[in-house]
């Protein structure tokens, strides 16, 4: 329909897509945008369209890309349950807690569920240790350094 | 028991059966919390002369004070799922990868030490998580603290 060959095409996508990729990934402004695109000798009109094409596309492209970096399993979401052990096969007459639990985790697109079990004094002692994590985000020195790599 | 001079004019495999025989009466003795009377009443059962149910009911009670001990391993042994034991855990920010730049996130990684039932090691589980994920896990954490509690109340 545009009676180009099939090679301009392609690599006219592809320059597309390379520039908006590579615009998306270092997040610059718009002006830094303009000037770079500018060195290509367009017109003015095709400059606009292109500077609006990038705004459009930015967040999606960047929240595409962060899929590609490496990462752990995440965390989905956690089940528990209390179960009491009664008896077992090497001692009768038994009262032992216990948490056991099943832990949800993303990694790339699959879910996995592992089941897990506790005593009550972990229980606490994890309670602990994570809401001592939680509170380092807090500190004067975490928020010092937020503020300051932006 | 092989070395007991005592004990050298009898036959070597009949001292193990008997050293055999009478941990297993003693440990599913303590298994089952059994008191002396049903202990007597089993050997009777065996067709033992009293002289001899007496003495092993002797014996029995000395055993006893050791029998926390027992207890203890027997307490521990036995299947289940992976146990956690430790949990460690990091704080970063991330500033930028490969892919995109200025990323400016801050995440957690979680690691729960976990201990195998059978063979005492396992990789141990690790996770990444957002601020609001880990304040998620904590507060189920914490329904199930309380949960605890309240049973023991009951």
């Amino acid at each position: 329909k545009l009676n180009i060959d099939v090679d301009t095409i392609q690599h006219g996508v592809e320059g597309l897509a390379y520039l908006l990729t590579e615009s998306s990934k270092l997040m610059i402004s718009e002006i830094d945008f303009q000037d770079s695109i500018h060195v290509l000798g367009f017109s003015d009109e095709l400059n606009t369209s292109l500077l609006q094409l990038y705004l459009d596309n930015r967040k999606e492209i960047r929240s595409i890309l962060g899929e590609l970096a490496p990462r752990l399993p995440s965390y989905h979401s956690l089940e528990w349950r209390l179960d009491v052990q009664l008896a077992s096969r090497s001692l009768r007459q038994q009262i032992k807690p216990a948490v056991t639990m099943k832990l949800h985790l993303n990694q790339n697109e699959d879910q996995t569920a592992q089941v897990l079990q506790t005593d009550p004094a972990t229980l606490l002692h994890l309670i602990q240790q994570l809401e001592q994590a939680l509170g380092e985000m807090k500190t004067n020195h975490c928020r010092r350094i937020v503020r300051n790599m932006k | 028991i092989l070395d007991d001079p005592d004990l050298k004019d009898i036959d070597p495999t009949v001292l193990k059966h008997c050293h055999a025989a009478a941990a297993t009466c003693i440990l599913e003795a303590g298994k089952h919390k059994a008191d002396i009377s049903a202990i007597s009443t089993c050997l009777e059962d065996c067709k033992l002369d009293k002289e001899r149910i007496e003495q092993f009911c002797t014996e029995y009670q000395v055993f006893k004070t050791h029998r926390e001990l027992v207890t203890v391993v027997s307490f521990s042994i036995g299947r289940s799922p992976l146990h956690i034991t430790d949990v460690s855990w990091r704080l970063e920010y991330q500033i930028k990868n490969n892919q995109l730049h200025k990323t400016y996130q801050p995440s957690y990684l979680v690691t729960l030490n976990v201990e195998n039932s059978d063979s005492g090691s396992h990789p141990d589980v690790s996770f990444s998580c957002t601020m609001e994920q880990l304040q998620d896990l904590v507060g189920k954490l914490k329904d199930a603290a309380k949960s605890l509690e309240r049973a023991t109340q009951m």
